[in-house]
């Protein structure tokens, strides 16, 4: 893999550059009302911005938003109607962290996956934009207290499905290509990188190791003794399940922080000329989920969807396309009012069932 | 790359009244949709939504598609309110339907229970097609009323088919009605069919294939050979939306048709 070094302000000019031919998104930190700050993705527009921040952890938001728009138009009819718009502008996307990396594998497999679908099932919408996105992930210098990416089976830096990957150490960043398109990515920007030196290389590999040390042990009094991540049966009695569930209010808020809910609802409404058709985040969480005409409901029971949500990531993902989708990166842990904790509830659940 | 979620223009040609709440419609596609039986398409009605049919009609007739849908929601009332000449919108077809060169040879076992006889009807006519290569085709269908009967004008030809029996029930006694009385298992306490290859093809309302299940199992059907209509909220029909997850099996792909054997594992899956 080829690695270069880039200084701060050269990063700085680089996405300057990339800002003339793509549209690109890099996080920033906000002053919110508590004074906290949060960094989310802003859209570069006529200047970088100063406040760029390409440290810590997971940001509140997962790249999927930018691949798989929480509403757009998919269809409209009839066919006097202007076609949907599938086109999607060339969009660099530089901060996810290797648990959204990893979190697109599971969008790959339901949209643009000839493993699983043939060819007529492929999505045009998620195609085109997922082709035209170029991935500039970002190693974590810090770990949040949810975070438990190492439990996955990830780990707080992505070893590939990137096309650049930034690794912060003093004065800057070593920058690996990982793809062709990170190749074009860099191509004719020589004047702003340079060899990586060996103490580079070396803080890398500190802070990578000393990152993934403290998910680690932040998560041991959770996982120990549970079985390994791809081997999770959380099939126990309802009683387990309605204990994790009793602060569970169906705000569905895990859902939609979550980088691998890949679920959606077609809407109809009037519009001009005739009518369109949107596809719009939808949630497990929701009672009207699973709902038919007619009123049977599949999972009329909280704790039940609850369940579902859970074994999805662990089991049934995994059943279906081979792969957890579950990759630590915390954030329904981050954003439930309840204050549910999923690896709480694993562990609860494994212990109940270890019980009976 | 072809629009996934663009239906195809038709045309209302025909409605039938079937019962109070049961309405047969015949559409005619745009573009013919070819579908086997068993298979369900995505019908629009134009700005109100999509909800998922499995067709009626003979799936070897592909200019025109009859589905006989009861009212329940949304887009069910909705379309009550469209006339001969209306347009509507269809996707399809998905998921898998029955595969008929299986059925060859054997006898075949139909139950159905309500507006379950439509989406059966569909098999019905396929297997019609090529009468003489399956042994027996035994229709048993309940309805609640004599008034809830779909196919009235139907049924009595489809007895007369060759090799063809057709059983009938009603929930209750009613003074219109001199024939069987009973939900729709009791059909089925006399099987005089060969339980290691017959099969079974079952549609109707979750109550109804819950203790059909329970009944063709304990009679002695093998459970790869029970099929079972699966209804689920299904809004794309192309296994991404999520709605028809029922643990790793996505409904509208790896069913609608499901086999006892495959559904075994959960505790209720009707």
């Amino acid at each position: 893999m080829k690695e270069v070094f880039i200084g701060r302000e050269n990063l700085r000019k680089l996405l300057g550059r990339w800002a003339k031919d793509y549209r690109v998104y890099v996080p920033v930190t906000f002053d919110i009302m508590n004074n906290e700050e949060t960094p989310d993705y802003e859209l570069v527009r006529d200047e970088v911005p100063e406040n760029i921040s390409l440290a810590g952890a997971a940001l509140a938001h997962t790249p999927k938003s930018f691949l798989f728009f929480p509403r757009e138009v998919v269809a409209r009819y009839p066919s006097s109607a202007p076609e949907a718009d599938v086109t999607a502008p060339p969009t660099v996307l530089v901060g996810p962290r290797a648990c959204d990396v990893r979190g697109l594998a599971k969008f790959d497999k339901v949209y643009w996956s000839t493993e699983y679908f043939t060819e007529e099932y492929d999505d045009p919408f998620y195609i085109e934009k997922r082709k035209n996105t170029y991935i500039v992930s970002v190693d974590c210098t810090s770990a949040k207290d949810t975070c438990f990416c190492t439990e996955v089976g990830g780990g707080p830096y992505a070893e590939d499905g990137f096309d650049l990957n930034l690794s912060p150490v003093e004065g800057g960043f070593v920058l690996a290509v990982g793809s062709e398109n990170g190749e074009k990515l860099l191509a004719g920007n020589d004047d702003l990188v340079g060899e990586p030196l060996p103490e580079h290389l070396e803080e890398r590999e500190r802070t990578r190791n000393s990152v993934t040390e403290a998910v680690r042990r932040q998560n041991r009094e959770f996982f120990s003794g549970a079985p390994d991540y791809d081997k999770m049966d959380l099939e126990a009695a309802p009683e387990a399940w309605a204990y994790v569930a009793q602060n569970c209010v169906a705000c569905s808020a895990c859902n939609r922080a979550c980088p691998t809910c890949t679920c959606f609802l077609l809407v109809d409404q009037r519009a001009k000329g005739g009518y369109e058709r949107t596809r719009n985040w939808d949630t497990c969480l929701s009672i009207g989920f699973a709902r038919v005409g007619g009123g049977a409901n599949a999972r009329p029971n909280l704790p039940d969807r609850l369940e579902n949500r859970l074994r999805c990531k662990f089991e049934y993902s995994r059943d279906r396309y081979g792969l957890v989708t579950c990759t630590g990166c915390g954030r329904c842990i981050d954003v439930c009012m309840g204050g549910i904790d999923m690896r709480e509830a694993i562990k609860h659940v494994l212990t109940e069932k270890a019980k009976a | 790359m072809k629009n996934l979620y663009r239906p195809i223009e038709s045309v209302i040609e025909d409605i039938k009244k079937e019962t109070p709440t049961i309405t047969t419609y015949r559409f005619r596609p745009k573009e013919p949709i070819t579908f086997a039986a068993g298979q369900f398409v995505e019908l629009t009605v134009p700005g109100v939504g999509e909800a998922p049919f499995t067709p009626s009609s003979n799936p070897n007739v592909t200019d025109t598609m009859e589905i006989t849908i009861m009212r329940v929601g949304a887009v069910t009332e909705a379309l009550e309110g469209m006339k001969v000449g209306d347009t509507v919108g269809i996707r399809g077809p998905y998921g898998n339907g029955y595969d008929l060169s299986d059925f060859e040879g054997k006898e075949i076992l139909i139950v159905g229970g309500g507006v379950g006889l439509a989406p059966l009807r569909s098999l019905i006519l396929a297997l019609f097609d090529h009468v003489e290569r399956y042994k027996k085709i035994s229709i048993r269908y309940g309805a609640r009323t004599p008034a809830d009967i779909v196919y009235k004008d139907l049924l009595p030809a489809w007895a007369r088919m060759k090799n063809t029996e057709v059983l009938q029930t009603i929930d209750e006694p009613h003074p219109d009605w001199s024939g069987t009385v009973g939900v729709v298992t009791v059909l089925l306490d006399d099987l005089p069919f060969d339980l290691d290859t017959a099969v079974a093809c079952c549609c109707g309302p979750p109550i109804m294939l819950k203790f059909v299940n329970l009944k063709l199992l304990e009679k002695g059907f093998r459970p790869e050979n029970i099929y079972h209509s699966m209804e689920r909220n299904m809004s794309c029909g192309l296994g991404k939306c999520g709605h028809c997850m029922m643990g790793e099996y996505y409904i509208c792909k790896d069913g609608p048709v499901m086999t006892a054997a495959q559904v075994a594992k959960f505790e209720d899956p009707f």
